[in-house]
């Protein structure tokens, strides 16, 4: 039996919240971590989490101050924040909850479950005494999830929505991480502390979990250029932008319509193509990862127009 | 060490007037008064949280908006002896096939009115029946191939059928869920007696659906057919697709071709469906033959149903003999289309059509209860005795102005089991709801939903209102004696 095209949609668009809150927590965590590691002189500011998160505009619609707790209130336990943590995982589970006929049992139960630890006291996500943990538990379920699908689910039409929905919100988000960092650079002020520079890019491959897998795959210091290369071109990290495009491949070229969908893969190839290998052309990174993300929304339209949009 | 208590008068599932444990249910008695309450209570906490982590849900409205609200279910159960379920089994089937063979009958040479047993002025009145099904002969002649059939015990220990749900009845999900949670909670006493169990009932279902496709399909592709989820069984439409691995429509995933063959939209095009498992109401079902309004249905399905492409149950126009005013025939079409004796009772029924047995209900109308032929989930009842005299005014006002559409039957004593309320052992009122299919062959659930009026007196059992539920065990005593 073929997916329908209404599960199909809501498979997809599931996937990418739930990644999405796992993308956001770990994001979280990491940069909470950094900023504790940074010496007390050093200027910190939480502010890149929104950019990160794109969502520096609804913010400041919402906010008169940007402090650490109202930034982590909203990118963690704010309902109102549609890519809150909290939300994310409501609209996760409501898009489950529909399409529980086609995942195994226990996918259901787990999001379930931490939707209701997330609703139950969203606040533990804020707390600075209780964060880590608050969020270690909202990356431990996903990948909880991540099991049960591996372990017991059919290699169907729906286990490939779910991959692709998956891959694409995992390469969105490295590359976001990647152009707050371009942009950074770009802001910087000339005598901006080199000290410091291996520890910020220290804490871009801990945002994506990639501190301990760089290290394994590139001998040596921390080199900005090096984490590039290694988040956007080494195929073998599964969060670098060409590991999610190998795994959008995978999955479309095991959904029916082939024809329609790969020519849009094909085009985010090219725009991978052209990102240069650099951690000094901070104007060069950051217009290559918007020609990234500009790829992905494309897929993203074309699978789409091909599985939902053109059975009406 | 936990008391069972009775309510005065009513009869106790559990234990008899002495005390002592019904037909099979020794072991439970036993088990529940060496527990004690404190234990008991940590069972229900602990079921309690399994319901809301398995997301048993049901969905309940309130200021226009779905709310999902966690399953209600009382941990104590409710035993009948085999024995007497035997019987039960036996009167349902008995009543399903009479019933079926009726609605075959009206949309086809209508004997039973031709021979006086069934009055035809009835069936000209009937908001139930549907002109577009006359002369259509679905597979098997069988219409209602899901029902639910309520079932209340009196005073007396007498089991009697309230109603036939031959509509979209719901439920069955939970007598599946209820079991699985009764199971971890009441692990020791499954091993130690044979309690029958209760979930064949999807593989039954989908048996007896697969039965119906068009001719020559050996493997169908089977749909349930949900309203969404805003309808408050949506739990229950999603777990019957699962348990079945079938496909989850909504109307606008499907569509009838020019061919008269229903076709869902999937990501690679149209796919043919070839039986459909209803959980909408006919007059939703398809816009072009019922209501034109409806955006829950697919336009040209009673066509494709027609054209013999597509399967459907329950079919359409099945709900005709699920009325209240049919139900107090059904003793005599039982008589008429199979010449036997009903084995189940019907609760004695006035019917307020006839003037005779109208006097009686209006002269009587405190010591009766009182109910619209056609609503479901107990809106619009009058219970006599518990009414207001502006109530009954009200009552008696509607019987008056549409007679044909209100029925009375005797206030009945329903039996009551023991209930965990508020950390105590309390007798609350229930009633049982089995799940008859019905195609080449009968099948019913080993028991069925009980269904439990968790306030005190309360007779009113639907989850809607405040109701809960109780996972019902079918004991063979025979086994391991």
């Amino acid at each position: 039996m073929m997916l329908l095209s209404r599960v199909a949609d809501q498979l997809l668009w599931g996937a990418r919240y739930l990644e999405r809150a796992d993308a956001t927590a770990r994001v979280v965590r990491n940069f909470t971590e950094v900023i504790l590691d940074l010496p007390a002189g050093v200027a910190s500011s939480w502010e890149p989490l929104l950019a990160i998160a794109g969502s520096r505009e609804e913010f400041d619609r919402g906010h008169v101050r940007a402090a650490e707790q109202d930034i982590i209130r909203f990118l963690v336990a704010d309902r109102e924040n549609l890519g809150s943590v909290v939300s994310s995982v409501a609209h996760a589970r409501e898009n489950l909850r529909t399409t529980r006929e086609v995942l195994p049992r226990a996918a259901w139960q787990t999001v379930n479950d931490l939707y209701l630890f997330t609703g139950r006291e969203p606040e533990a996500g804020v707390d600075r005494r209780s964060r880590i943990r608050f969020l270690n538990h909202v990356t431990e379920a996903v990948q909880q999830l991540d099991g049960v699908l591996d372990g017991s689910m059919l290699r169907d039409e729906a286990y490939e929505m779910w991959r692709l929905g998956q891959s694409l919100e995992r390469a969105d988000m490295t590359t976001r991480v990647l152009g707050v960092r371009a942009a950074a650079l770009l802001d910087a002020p000339e005598d901006r502390d080199l000290d410091y520079d291996d520890v910020q890019w220290m804490g871009v491959l801990r945002a994506v979990t990639g501190l301990q897998m760089f290290q394994r795959s590139t001998r040596g210091p921390i080199h900005g250029a090096d984490v590039v290369r290694f988040l956007v071109f080494e195929e073998q990290f599964p969060r670098s932008v060409k590991g999610c495009l190998a795994r959008i491949r995978v999955a479309l070229s095991r959904l029916p319509r082939e024809e329609r969908t790969v020519p849009a893969a094909e085009a985010l190839e090219a725009a991978l193509a052209t990102v240069p290998v650099t951690a000094d052309d901070g104007a060069a990174l950051d217009a290559a990862m918007d020609r990234l993300q500009i790829a992905l929304a494309h897929v993203s339209d074309m699978v789409h127009a091909t599985f939902v949009a053109a059975a009406e | 060490m936990a008391e069972l208590r009775t309510a005065t008068g009513s009869w106790d599932e559990l234990i008899d007037a002495s005390g002592a444990p019904r037909p099979g249910a020794a072991a439970l008695v036993e088990q529940l008064q060496a527990l004690g309450l404190a234990e008991l209570q940590q069972r229900q906490d602990l079921a309690e949280l399994d319901i809301l982590g398995m997301g048993i849900t049901f969905t309940v409205y309130s200021d226009g908006r779905g709310i999902d609200r966690a399953w209600p279910f009382d941990i104590v159960p409710r035993v009948i002896a085999a024995g007497e379920w035997r019987r039960i089994e036996a009167g349902l089937k008995q009543r399903l096939t009479a019933l079926n063979r009726f609605i075959d009958d009206l949309y086809h040479d209508q004997r039973i009115i031709a021979d006086g047993v069934f009055p035809g002025e009835l069936l000209e009145q009937s908001v139930n029946f549907r002109p577009q099904c006359i002369g259509v002969t679905p597979p098997h002649g069988v219409w209602a191939h899901i029902s639910g059939s309520d079932l209340v015990r009196d005073g007396d220990g007498t089991m009697y059928v309230l109603e036939d749900n031959l509509r979209v009845p719901s439920g069955v999900s939970y007598v599946l869920e209820n079991r699985a949670i009764s199971k971890r909670a009441f692990a020791d006493l499954f091993a130690r007696q044979s309690i029958l169990p209760v979930d064949g009932y999807t593989d039954e279902l989908n048996g007896m659906l697969s039965s119906l496709a068009p001719d020559g399909v050996s493997e169908p592709t089977i749909a349930v057919l949900t309203p969404g989820i805003y309808n408050s069984a949506y739990f229950e439409h999603s777990f019957l697709a699962q348990r079945m691995g079938a496909a989850l429509v909504e109307g606008a995933d499907l569509v009838v071709g020019d061919d008269d063959c229903v076709y869902m939209r999937t990501i690679d095009g149209r796919e043919r469906v070839h039986v459909i498992y209803r959980r909408i109401d006919d007059l939703f079902l398809d816009p072009e033959a019922f209501n034109p309004e409806s955006v829950l249905g697919v336009p040209g399905l009673l066509r494709a149903w027609r054209a013999g492409k597509v399967g459907i149950a329950n079919a359409p126009g099945a709900g005709v003999a699920d009325d209240k005013v049919v139900y107090a025939w059904v003793p005599d079409i039982i008589r008429y289309y199979l010449g036997e004796e009903p084995m189940l009772p019907n609760v004695p029924t006035y019917r307020c059509l006839y003037d005779d047995e109208r006097r009686f209900v209006l002269d009587n109308l405190r010591d009766l209860v009182i109910k619209p032929a056609n609503e479901s989930g107990g809106y619009g009842l009058v219970i006599g005795n518990r009414a207001t005299d502006d109530e009954l005014a009200e009552a008696a006002a509607h019987i008056e102005g549409d007679p044909r559409n209100w029925v009375a039957q005797p206030i009945l004593d329903l039996s009551t089991a023991p209930t965990l309320c508020d950390g105590q052992l309390e007798p609350r009122h229930v009633d049982l709801r089995p799940f008859i299919l019905s195609g080449a062959t009968s099948y019913v659930t080993a028991g069925g939903l009980t269904r439990v009026a968790l306030r005190r007196g309360s007779l009113v059992v639907n989850s809607s209102q405040g109701g809960g539920s109780k996972d019902t065990w079918i004991v063979d005593e025979a086994w391991g004696a």
